[in-house]
């Protein structure tokens, strides 16, 4: 779900990890400790390899000792900030096949929410996502494909050839995205100041909702510290 | 239409036009060279990322070796 998938659908990112999104069951959980044994991948910070943790929206970390993955760096999530719970994500999975091998990935629109973030990082791969699938498939237009562009774009000049090219679909969907409306009217200068506005308002969220867990993993941290190491 | 080579440049217009399995193949040898002049694994640290923690990034990454111990290896 995370820079390997943005490699795959067009965006770039030179990510040194590979991140996971997992159904958090007991029993998916007990597979992938297996297959985490089977790496001999190791937690290699806060918070513990349990499903609690998982369920509240924190990432767990581990790092590969097998000698064909030394060093591999594996992060593992079950919640993200703006997408639905797994088994919706499941649902509309995209699956790619990489030579022979079945990967399965957060559907592209999915990405993108859960890409909205307060880093910056997220924010330049972004546009990248969401341009790559218009330039790719604005002559096969599907509903679908074009109710994800209009509320996912942010470059505005695709922003002004879509709106153009999908009225319809752009007043209905207006009005969860105001700046459509400065779309229609070709007002690029306008749109990059709302698209800023509208980048500020996730990072507000997102810094909201990462508060109590930011302060669970405090916790976590000064109670590992305040443990006597082990004998 | 807006041109892609006109908006983007020729290099992510590349890109774009790459399939999915051609971008793996590309970012895979990206990684060959990365890793063959010496780069690392390890990440670089991300002061924005929720999970940050500099002490803890010092303590496993800042010389290429974890020095934590292991906080659980099974239980789930």
């Amino acid at each position: 779900m995370g820079g390997q998938s943005c490699v795959l659908y067009g965006g770039a990112e030179f990510s040194r990890d590979t991140d996971l999104a997992v159904l958090p069951d007991p029993e998916n959980l007990a597979r992938l400790q297996s297959a985490l044994d089977d790496l001999e991948a190791e937690c290699i910070a806060v918070p513990p390899f349990e499903k609690r943790f998982l369920d509240m929206g924190l990432a767990v970390h581990f790092r590969c000792r097998r000698a064909d993955a030394l060093g591999m760096r594996v992060d593992v999530m079950a919640k993200m900030r703006g997408v639905e719970p797994f088994a919706a994500l499941w649902d509309r999975r995209t699956t790619v096949d990489l030579d022979g091998e079945s990967v399965d990935l957060l559907s592209l629109p999915d990405l993108v929410k859960a890409k909205k973030t307060q880093r910056d990082k997220d924010w330049l791969v972004l546009p990248r996502l969401v341009e790559a699938s218009y330039f790719e498939n604005r002559d096969a237009p599907t509903p679908p494909r074009v109710d994800f562009w209009l509320r996912e774009l942010r470059t505005p000049e695709l922003l002004v050839e879509a709106a153009a090219s999908f009225a319809r679909e752009r007043t209905r969907v207006e009005r969860d995205r105001p700046l459509l409306a400065l779309a229609e009217a070709g007002r690029e200068d306008e749109i990059r100041r709302a698209l800023r506005d509208e980048e500020d308002r996730e990072r507000d969220a997102d810094r909201q909702y990462w508060k109590p867990l930011r302060a669970e993993l405090e916790r976590l941290r000064a109670a590992r510290h305040a443990r006597p190491p082990a004998s | 239409m807006v041109d892609i080579v006109e908006l983007c440049g020729s290099e992510w217009a590349d890109w774009y036009r790459l399939t999915p399995a051609e971008r793996w193949k590309e970012s895979a040898q990206l990684w060959q060279v990365y890793l063959s002049l010496g780069g690392t694994l390890d990440p670089e640290p991300d002061t924005q990322s929720p999970f940050f923690d500099a002490e803890e990034w010092r303590a496993v990454f800042a010389d290429g070796r974890a020095k934590l111990r292991s906080v659980r290896r099974s239980g789930v």
